[in-house]
Parts: C-alpha cells; sequence; structure tokens
C-alpha cells in the first residue's frame, strides 16, 4: 500500500498539539498539569496545548479528534500513563481526526512520573516537563507510517489434547476456521483422564472427555494427530511454519495461530518431603485414580493393608514458605496456590467417607480454600461427616515420620486449637501436590514465548488480554497458563478460539511498521547488520542495482531490535518510527536545559 | 441510541459490565452486529466505580475506560443505556430469542445532550450522589460521573423540582420533562446474560448493627473513597470526618453462613480486602489496620504472592469470627471476636469497619425467565460448554454466573462469545461483511 500523501502532514510545518492527562488525580496530585501545559506551549513547533481529567475518556479523545479536524494539530503528543495502557487508543483517536496515526508519541508521566517521583515536588513536575520535551523533540520527526500487511493462513494449530486443547480445537473449528490439533500422547484427554468423578458437576472426567473426543473428531475441519510432537516451529503471526513428527513420519505445516494447551505436570515430591518415598505416602493424582478403580467397603485397603485413618495433607509443593522446603532446580520455591487441590481433596474426604465409612479422616491445611461455585458444599459436607481439621502456619509446615509399629504420624502445630503441638497417627498420607508447568522449554525457546516468575506461560496482561502472550498470533488455554479446574480450563480455551476467530477473520494480517529499513544509496554491503541480526532471515545481503550488494530486510521477520543500527557504518539502517535522528531530537528535547517549570511560590 | 425499526440483531447482551463489554467486543470484532442493554445511565458495572484492581493494582478507570470507549465506537456495537431487559424468551429450534426491554426515561435527549454541564451548574437542588454512594453530593441534574459513557445528563425525578433551571441554559434543548418509558421486543439471533452482582445487604447480619453506624461501610463505599478522584479526595471516616488510624476489615461478612441463605463463598471479597487494605496503608499510613477472616482465599495468578505482600507491610491478619459489633463512644465501633489463634474472646475498637460483603445475584434475576440455580445465580447446564444456560441460544458471563474476579469475568465473557458465535453459525446468521478498521 502506497502512503496517501496528506498536505497536513508536511514535516516543514510542524503544529504539535501537547495533551497532558490528570488522570483522575494520579497525575495532577503530584505534577502541576497546568503548569506543563503553559510551558510547553514554548516550544517551537506546538501550536497548542491542553489539560484533561481522563484523556482516555471519549470527551478526552474527542479534544484529538477535533483539533485535527480543525486543522489546528498536525503531530500529537499524549502525556498520560504508561503507552502500553493508552498508546492504541490514542493513535485511533489521532487516525479519526484524519491524521496519520503514526505521527503521535507518548509520554509517561505516570508511571515514569507521578508514581515514581510524586514527593519532589517542582522537581518531578520538572522532570515531566523534560519527558514531554523529548516527546515534542521526537513527534517532529515523525514520518507518516502505514502498517505492513501480509497475507496469512487461515488455519490454527493447537499443542496438546487435553481438555482445553480440545475444547480450543472445537470452537475454533465450528468458528469456520481447520484446525490441526497435536497431541503427544496416543490418546487425546491429558490428565482428565485420570481423574475419577470431578468437581462441582460430580461427572466422570472420562465421560467429559468422551463427549469432547467425539465431537472433536466429527468435526471434519479438525485434522487429530495423537501420537504426534511439534518438532521445530517459527515465524510469526499469519504465518507460522511448523514440522510435526508423527512417529518417523514428518510433515510441515503453514499456519496462522497456535494456541498453547500443554497443561500442567503435577508437583513431584523430593524424597523424604512428608515421608514421600514411603509405602504410605501417595499423591494426590494417584490416589485419585486408585479410589476411582478401587471397590467400595467398610475399611480402605492401601497397599493390602487396611487404613483406618488417612491424613491429607494441603499445599505440597505450592505455597511454599522460604527455608521449609527444597527449592526446584532454577533455585525458586513454588509460592503460588495452586487452586485446584483444596476442592480436589476435600471432595475425594467426602468420596472416601461414603464409600469407607469407617475409615477417619484428618485434614492438615493452611487455608481452605474452596472458592468457587458448589465448591464450599464439599467443605461443609466433609465437616459434617466427621472429618478432622487441623490447621498449619506457612512457616510451620507438620512433620510426619514413619512410626515403628506401622503407619506414620504426623506433628502438627494446630492453630484451630491455639498452636498446641499434635501428633496424629495415620496409616495412609495423601499429599494433595500442586501444579507445575508441563516440559515445554523447546516451545518456549523456539516461539520466544514468555514466562513467568512460576514458569508458567504468561499472558501479556491479565485483564486487557489475558489469553494472548507477548508474541503476536500465540495464544494460551488451560492448564498451560496457570493452575485452574477444568471449567476454567474449558473457558480459557473457547477464549483462545474466539481470539484466534478473531485475529484470523482475514486472509491478511497487518503489523506493526516498526521494521529495519535501508537506505540503499548508503549501504555499503559490509555485511555487518546480517551477522549482527539474530532473526534468521530477517535481513539478508541482495543484489541491487549496478551488480552492488545491498542489506535487504524481511518485516514479516524482522523484530525492530535496532542492533543492526548500532553496526552500520553509515547510518544505512534504521528502525522505522525510532530513527536515529528521531532519538537525537529526544535527547536534545530531555536535555534543553533553557526549559524550566515556574517554581511553586511560598 | 436503536431507532425503533432497527429492532433485530445477531446478538444482544444483558449488562454493560466489564462482562458484557468483553463480550460485546469479541462478538462485535468477529463482524457479528450486537446490541448492549445497560438499565444504568453508562456502562461500565461495578468495575468502573472501583478504585485499584488486584492483582496488578491498576487503576480500575485505566482498564474499564479503554473497554468502555472501544466498545461504544465499535462500529458493529450498539448501546441501549437506560434500558432494562425484563424478559427474555428463548427461541427454540434456532429461531431467534425475543427479549422485552423498558427504555426508562432520562429526561435529556441522548442525541441532542453534548455532555457540556452547564444544566448542572445551573440546577439549584442537591441530592445525594449515587455514583459515591452518598458520600458526595451532585444536583438533580448531572453527568453521572466523570469517564460515563454516554457523557451526558441525567435527570433524577426524585429531586427534580421541575423549577425548569436546567432548560433555560441547555444551549441544545435536550431537555425533556416529560419523557416516558417504553417498552420495546427485540428479536436476537443470541442473547449473553451479564447481568452482574449485588452486595449481599448487611442488614441480613442483625449482630453487625451497620445501620446505627456512618462508620460502618460496604466495600463499594470504600472503594470510592480510595479511588483517587473520589468524594473526599482522601480517606476520612464519613461521621466526622477525622482520619481513621485503627481499621478493621470482617471478611465473609454474608457469606459462607447457612443461617442467612448465603451457603457459598463470594470469592472476591478476600482478596478486594487485602487490597482494600494495602491501598488504605498507602492513604493513611500511620494508621492500623486488621483483617479478621476464617481463611484466606488468595488462589488466583498472582494472587498468594499479593497476600503475602499485605503481610510484609504490615497489615495484621487474625484468624478469627466477628460475633458482634456495638457502637461505643467517640463514633468508634466495638468487636467481639472469638479468635481462632489463641482461643481468646477478644473486644477490639476500632474507628472505621469495612464489612466484606458477599456477592449475590441481582435482585431482579429471578424473573428475567432464565433458568436459575439454588444458589440464585444463572444456571450453566453443560459441564463441557460452561457458559450455556438452559435456554437455547442463551449464554452467560462474569458474576451473572456466580461470584468472580474480573479476570476470571473477562475470560468467561471471551468463552461466551465464543459460544455465541457458534450459536449463530449454526442457526444461519452469517457475519456482516467485514468492516475495514
Ligand atoms: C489430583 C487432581 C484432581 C483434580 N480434580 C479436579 C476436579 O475434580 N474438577 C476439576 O474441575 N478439575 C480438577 N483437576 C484439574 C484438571 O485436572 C485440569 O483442570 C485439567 O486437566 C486441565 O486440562 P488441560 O487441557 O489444561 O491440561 P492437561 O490435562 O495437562 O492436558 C495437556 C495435554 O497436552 C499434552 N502435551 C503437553 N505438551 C505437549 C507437547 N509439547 N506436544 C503435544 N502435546 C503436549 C499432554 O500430553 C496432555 O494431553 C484436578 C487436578 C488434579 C491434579
Ligand atoms: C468492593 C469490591 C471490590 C472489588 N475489587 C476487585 C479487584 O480489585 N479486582 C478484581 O479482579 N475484581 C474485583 N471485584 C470484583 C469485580 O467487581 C467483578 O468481578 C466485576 O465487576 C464483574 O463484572 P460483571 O460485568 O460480571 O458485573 P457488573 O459489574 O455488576 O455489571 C453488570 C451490569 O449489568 C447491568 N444490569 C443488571 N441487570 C440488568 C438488566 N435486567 N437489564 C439491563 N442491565 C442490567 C448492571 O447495571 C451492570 O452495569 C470487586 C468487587 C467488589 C464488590
Ligand atoms: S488450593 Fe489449597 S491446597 Fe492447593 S495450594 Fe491453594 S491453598 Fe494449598
Ligand atoms: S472470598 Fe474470602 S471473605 Fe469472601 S466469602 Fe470467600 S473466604 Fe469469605
Amino acid at each position: 500500500m502506497e502512503p496517501t500523501p496528506n498536505p497536513l502532514e508536511s514535516p516543514d510545518q510542524p503544529k504539535i498539539g501537547v495533551y497532558i492527562c490528570r488522570c483522575g488525580g494520579n497525575i495532577s496530585d503530584y505534577l502541576d498539569t497546568e503548569k506543563l501545559a503553559d510551558t510547553v506551549r514554548g516550544i517551537p513547533g506546538v501550536t497548542l496545548s491542553k489539560v484533561d481529567t481522563f484523556m482516555c475518556s471519549d470527551p478526552g479523545q474527542d479534544r484529538i479528534v477535533q483539533d485535527v479536524q480543525a486543522g489546528l494539530v498536525n503531530r500529537v503528543v499524549v502525556a498520560s500513563c504508561s503507552p502500553f495502557l493508552h498508546e492504541v487508543t490514542f493513535k485511533a483517536a489521532v487516525r479519526r481526526g484524519g491524521l496519520n496515526p503514526y505521527l503521535y508519541t507518548h509520554v509517561n508521566i505516570r508511571e515514569q512520573g507521578s508514581w515514581a517521583h510524586g514527593h519532589q515536588g517542582d522537581a518531578a513536575t520538572q522532570h515531566a516537563l523534560h519527558m514531554i520535551a523529548g516527546g515534542v523533540g521526537k513527534v517532529r520527526h515523525l514520518q507518516p507510517l502505514d502498517k505492513i500487511r501480509l497475507p496469512s493462513h487461515r488455519r490454527v494449530l493447537v499443542i496438546g489434547g487435553g481438555v482445553a486443547g480440545m475444547k480450543a480445537a472445537l470452537d475454533t473449528a465450528r468458528r469456520g476456521l481447520p484446525v490441526l490439533l497435536v497431541e503427544k500422547a496416543p490418546q487425546l484427554g491429558g490428565r482428565s483422564l485420570d481423574l475419577g468423578r470431578v468437581y462441582p458437576s460430580e461427572q466422570e472426567a472420562r465421560e467429559l472427555v468422551k463427549r469432547l473426543e467425539k465431537d472433536v473428531r466429527a468435526e471434519e475441519k479438525i485434522t487429530v494427530l495423537t501420537g504426534s510432537e511439534v518438532t521445530a516451529i517459527g515465524g510469526f503471526i499469519g504465518n507460522f511454519e511448523a514440522t510435526i513428527s508423527t512417529g518417523s513420519e514428518q510433515r510441515t505445516d503453514a499456519i496462522g495461530a497456535v494456541i498453547m494447551a500443554t497443561g500442567f505436570t503435577p508437583y513431584q515430591p523430593p524424597e523424604g518431603e512428608y515421608a514421600f518415598g514411603h509405602s504410605q505416602v501417595v499423591t494426590l493424582p494417584e490416589f485419585v485414580k486408585a479410589l476411582r478403580d478401587m471397590p467400595s467397603g467398610k475399611t480402605l485397603t492401601w497397599n493390602g493393608k487396611p487404613v483406618r485413618s488417612v491424613g491429607l495433607m494441603h499445599c505440597v509443593g505450592s505455597r511454599q514458605c522460604e527455608g521449609c522446603f527444597q527449592p526446584q532446580p532454577d533455585g525458586q520455591l513454588n509460592d503460588y496456590c495452586s487452586r485446584v487441590c483444596c476442592t480436589s481433596l476435600l471432595r475425594n474426604a467426602v468420596e472416601l467417607r461414603s464409600r469407607f465409612p469407617e475409615t477417619q479422616i484428618y485434614d492438615f491445611h493452611q487455608d481452605i480454600r474452596t472458592y468457587g461455585r458448589g465448591q464450599e458444599d464439599y467443605y461443609t459436607c466433609a465437616s459434617d461427616q466427621g472429618v478432622t481439621f487441623f490447621r498449619w502456619k506457612g512457616e510451620e509446615p507438620p512433620v510426619v515420620t514413619a512410626r515403628d509399629k506401622g503407619g506414620l504420624a504426623i506433628t502438627v502445630k494446630d492453630q484451630l486449637t491455639f498452636g498446641e503441638e499434635i501428633e496424629v497417627p495415620v496409616d495412609l498420607l495423601v499429599l494433595g501436590v500442586g501444579m507445575m508447568p508441563g516440559p515445554i522449554a523447546d516451545l518456549v525457546d523456539q516461539l520466544k514465548l514468555p514466562v513467568g516468575a512460576d514458569r508458567f506461560l504468561q499472558e501479556v496482561h491479565p485483564k486487557l488480554r489475558p489469553v494472548e502472550v507477548a508474541v503476536a498470533g500465540v495464544l494460551l488455554a488451560g492448564t498451560a497458563q496457570g493452575p485452574m479446574s477444568i471449567e476454567e480450563s474449558l473457558e480459557g480455551a473457547s477464549a483462545a478460539a474466539a481470539k484466534a476467530s478473531i485475529l484470523l477473520a482475514h486472509d491478511y494480517t497487518d503489523l506493526e511498521p516498526f521494521v529495519a529499513l535501508v537506505t540503499p544509496d548508503l549501504c555499503v554491503g559490509c555485511n555487518a547488520c546480517v551477522e549482527e541480526c539474530q532473526y534468521a532471515g530477517a535481513v539478508t545481503m541482495e543484489a541491487g542495482p549496478e551488480g552492488k550488494s545491498v542489506a535487504t530486510v524481511n518485516p514479516g521477520l524482522c523484530k525492530g531490535c535496532g542492533a543492526c543500527v548500532a553496526v552500520c557504518p553509515t547510518r544505512a539502517i534504521d528502525v522505522q518510527g525510532w530513527t536515529l535522528d528521531q532519538f537525537d531530537a529526544m535527547i536534545d528535547g530531555m536535555t534543553d536545559e533553557a526549559l524550566r517549570v515556574p517554581a511553586t511560590q511560598g | 441510541m436503536i431507532a425503533p425499526s432497527q429492532q433485530k440483531v445477531d446478538a444482544l447482551v444483558v449488562g454493560g459490565g466489564i462482562a458484557g463489554l468483553q463480550t460485546a467486543l469479541d462478538l462485535a470484532d468477529q463482524d457479528y452486529k450486537v446490541l448492549v442493554v445497560e438499565k444504568e445511565a453508562s456502562i461500565g458495572g461495578r468495575m468502573i466505580a472501583l478504585s485499584k484492581v488486584f492483582p496488578t493494582l491498576d487503576c480500575a478507570s485505566c482498564i474499564t475506560t479503554p473497554k468502555m470507549s472501544s466498545a461504544s465506537r465499535h462500529p458493529n456495537i450498539t448501546i441501549m443505556t437506560d434500558t432494562e431487559v425484563l424478559k427474555v424468551t428463548q427461541g427454540t429450534e434456532g429461531k431467534p430469542s425475543r427479549v422485552k426491554v423498558r427504555k426508562n426515561p432520562r429526561f435529556v435527549d441522548l442525541d441532542l445532550c453534548i455532555g457540556c454541564s452547564l444544566c448542572e451548574y445551573a440546577c439549584p437542588v442537591e441530592r445525594p450522589d449515587p455514583f459515591e454512594w452518598g458520600l458526595g453530593a451532585t444536583k438533580a441534574i448531572s453527568v453521572p460521573f466523570t469517564n460515563a459513557i454516554p457523557p451526558k445528563a441525567i435527570l433524577d425525578p426524585e429531586w427534580c423540582t421541575a423549577c425548569g433551571a436546567c432548560a433555560m441554559v441547555c444551549p441544545t434543548d435536550a431537555i425533556d420533562y416529560g419523557e416516558r418509558a417504553q417498552e420495546l421486543d427485540i428479536e436476537a439471533g443470541t442473547v449473553v446474560m451479564a447481568t452482574g452482582f449485588d452486595l449481599n445487604p448487611v442488614t441480613v447480619k442483625k449482630e453487625y448493627r451497620a445501620s446505627e453506624s456512618a462508620n460502618i461501610l460496604n466495600p463499594l463505599e470504600l472503594e470510592r473513597l480510595l479511588a483517587p478522584h473520589g468524594p473526599y479526595g482522601r480517606v476520612l471516616r464519613p461521621s466526622d470526618g477525622k482520619i481513621p488510624d485503627n481499621i478493621a476489615f470482617v471478611l465473609c461478612a454474608g457469606s459462607r453462613d447457612k443461617s442467612i441463605g448465603v451457603p457459598y463463598c463470594s470469592r472476591v471479597c478476600c482478596m478486594y480486602s487485602i487490597k482494600q487494605a494495602m491501598l488504605l496503608s498507602g492513604a493513611v499510613p500511620m494508621a492500623e489496620i486488621t483483617l479478621y477472616y476464617m481463611d484466606i482465599r488468595a488462589f488466583g495468578k498472582g494472587y498468594e504472592q499479593f497476600y503475602q505482600n499485605a503481610k510484609a507491610m504490615g497489615i495484621t491478619f487474625t484468624k478469627g469470627k466477628v460475633a458482634r459489633i456495638d457502637p461505643v463512644d467517640n463514633d468508634n465501633l466495638k468487636l467481639r471476636v472469638e479468635s481462632l489463634e489463641d482461643g481468646r474472646l477478644l473486644e477490639n475498637e476500632h474507628d472505621l469497619v469495612i464489612l466484606a460483603q458477599g456477592i449475590v445475584p441481582r435482585a431482579d434475576a429471578d424473573g428475567l425467565g432464565v433458568v436459575l440455580d439454588h444458589d440464585g445465580f444463572v444456571k450453566c447446564a453443560d459441564p463441557v460448554a460452561p457458559t450455556k444456560t438452559e435456554g437455547e441460544g442463551i449464554f452467560t458471563a462474569g458474576c451473572a454466573a456466580g461470584p468472580k474476579d474480573i479476570v476470571d469475568s473477562i475470560v468467561e465473557a471471551s468463552a461466551a462469545a465464543s459460544e455465541a458465535a457458534q450459536h449463530l453459525i449454526r442457526t444461519g446468521v452469517v457475519p456482516v461483511q467485514a468492516t475495514e478498521a
């Protein structure tokens, strides 16, 4: 697409509008926004400056639209919160006014201003002034840009065939997009296959899996590849390429978007943690499966021995307190809550009590987190059925020892009896182990996916974009993102499917134009940029006019990191929207000593 | 506004809170025509009135406003405010659903009003500001709040004395004292119920005597006090304007209590109380802050760390059940607490008390024609499609489908959009030709 010339956008006559947001007091309680506006008005090129309580509100945005339409401004600076929140909002307003949206610069005077330096009075306002002046400097040098439109493959790859993966595949396919569903196990269903009846529906997990699988198999737009793995993947939104191996066979597919539904792995306690390794200590997933498959009776039996009492230990591998537990290989403890273990433990306590009425249950928890709809009922019911509860403090977890006469002894400082130390003998101990992410380091590495401190895949923003990651075109479904119940995993999956349908609504994708651009006349063909660039194929040497080699950028692969800019000896390569000239102008503005806000009187 | 001739839409979303808006955006981005029906004067729901939101402590306006704004500007979304959904009738065998709505009078013509606020300045009558829970005042005619959408005036007939001052100054003749309610029937290919929640009224806990003291706040009132543009501009206790220095939060106030008909956990009150305690310790750094709780349910992503941070900040967490609250001298409050930590019966005096009231369905949820579960929230009929209700083509999201925080509401809203879009495809409703952004 050729940029449309717009007489308003001539760089020779910059008419810069500066809009300063009070952020309802978040900014103006600390910075003198009125003084900022007054002082900024004196910077060459600035034709107007205004203050608004909420620039992001409709009337705030309308100020920009109206001023542009009235021909008062042809370049816009908004000084407000982080660009992460509202850059897109204000660019859209600039565009609605009829101006190229890239003639816009965002200055963050909240996170980097009022919130950071709020108590420094005039100095904080002065600092904000210099940041705005930097923005004004930059905006003066901006050129109109257009998004890069590339054809995209309207096809989705779902990695992982647990409940989340199946649901994501189903919803996407029913919305009209072909789907490849890749599962490394020989069958679909994931961890849910090992569960019995599940909270809160009390249906058999395998029945739920069966229903989903039946629908998946019936959907002609879904290709199911079990026993398969994605061995190589790369590319960008609309244009990923994935190599999938099934046994010795390999296929390569062009894909528009990827949904990560790789699920979780249960925490594996180290030998000795809560006596793990002892024959009468079992993890919850193992116990749930065994319980499902065993006949009912008066008393539970385990390893051929009658079990008169069962201990349920909460928070194993979750909410770990410094110094009490062995860290993971990365040196970190699991300090997060795994969300499903409390309810699963109590649900199974209720099942145990009704199927093996002579087996007693002792429950050891920090807090009981039966938070969701229908979940508190399991807690109430377990209490009514005589389950005995003990409560420990995070920094004083119970100690489990093997008893000489068989069985185990659990010593707990019980908060419910006012910190008294109690020893509880049990014949079997069930460890309510938490969730950890699956082993997907290869995918994380190849797709450059962000992971959080908890090692799960990290969304862009929990409220603004909860199922997207910072890599455009990659979406999250289910427990690959963090601990979730089945219902929550299914909802995450449907949400990912909705986003995939939106991203691939058309057979093209528009990318931001912030990629490297070469001025062929200046390029001396030294190859320095090609060597420096870490993204394969993003910049290559191609034959130019008169047989000369010229660096050439593939805008789909270039990430706009600017590494090439730093090594080019002739300033032949520059990142659009972030050129060296623009940086120079920013620095000039930020360091302009002549620019001062008048001091506050008194 | 929707024209009477346009009474047919692909999707109708009941409720313009964060859940409803997200559903509408996701459907509209898939090229469906969506109508959002909101009974209040502005969209935004409960969230737009919050201060900052856990777990990231983003300012609530900063997250809600862009979603409100995107919805209001979306070419595929129409918003009807001041309009209450009265009845939803499912469409069987692939036929559209029928939705009966009542457009209540606003007494201001939205097409004419330009939101200049001249009427508000001219009006001589002050009334308690409903957006501020009566902690601040506004006029009988006013724009509902700073970042309302639409940013236009509404007249409150209960307070208006019909003096005519506003009509005299209105530059566009937008004020219409004679406007009447109007009922409409709308046909919708699919309906999403996103009607949100109410707070469990404190009156259910008689032993807390909440109506007897201005210094027992409901948590949404405290949100306003904490908001940067809130009624007092800082945190003061309502009875005498004193800066509180010993504040108590009573958790599970009106939740997890069979005797008052709310046996379930309200899921968000632990976290919002911790958040409010943190914000208070910033606003009134000298204050002692105590949370009385049974269990701390910090289960979501990043929530446990949030809780641990609060402890590290010096906020006191006391495991105990508050049995009674009695007003004492100096407008203070005496809390009788059965401590679960040392078994003692504590009597602690505080100068401000916040009851972490539970989440209950909207009072009018029963009667909308959508099947409810025994807890009063919309019944979700299918464990493999959690946002489906019992009604054909009717889906649900957010707190209408049970207490939920914002993150979970938003994800659920996108899930409902996905199910609703599939229903539309199944019943042969094809999206409109893609509109170029
Ligand atoms: C003991 C226990 C009890 C529970 N009880 C309940 C309950 O009662 N109710 C409830 O709602 N929830 C319960 N849950 C939670 C429930 O198990 C999860 O919510 C659910 O399994 C998550 O599904 P998922 O699809 O996200 O992940 P998973 O079930 O883990 O599925 C992920 C799939 O991805 C595949 N995969 C992983 N990596 C790759 C790769 N690189 N390539 C290809 N495939 C890959 C895996 O093989 C697996 O099949 C319980 C959990 C536990 C541990
Ligand atoms: C004190 C407090 C603090 C909180 N703090 C946080 C926090 O920090 N972080 C967090 O994640 N969550 C927080 N929450 C939870 C958060 O408020 C909810 O998750 C969120 O508001 C739910 O949004 P919703 O759209 O489902 O409901 P609502 O916000 O209630 O929106 C529902 C909308 O539907 C409209 N409506 C209802 N019935 C009808 C009808 N018949 N016709 C037309 N319209 C109708 C209503 O007017 C309303 O606008 C807090 C909750 C409380 C009580
Ligand atoms: S859900 Fe319960 S057992 Fe699991 S980590 Fe959280 S508090 Fe501990
Ligand atoms: S979230 Fe916390 S305060 Fe609210 S009802 Fe549940 S346990 Fe009680």
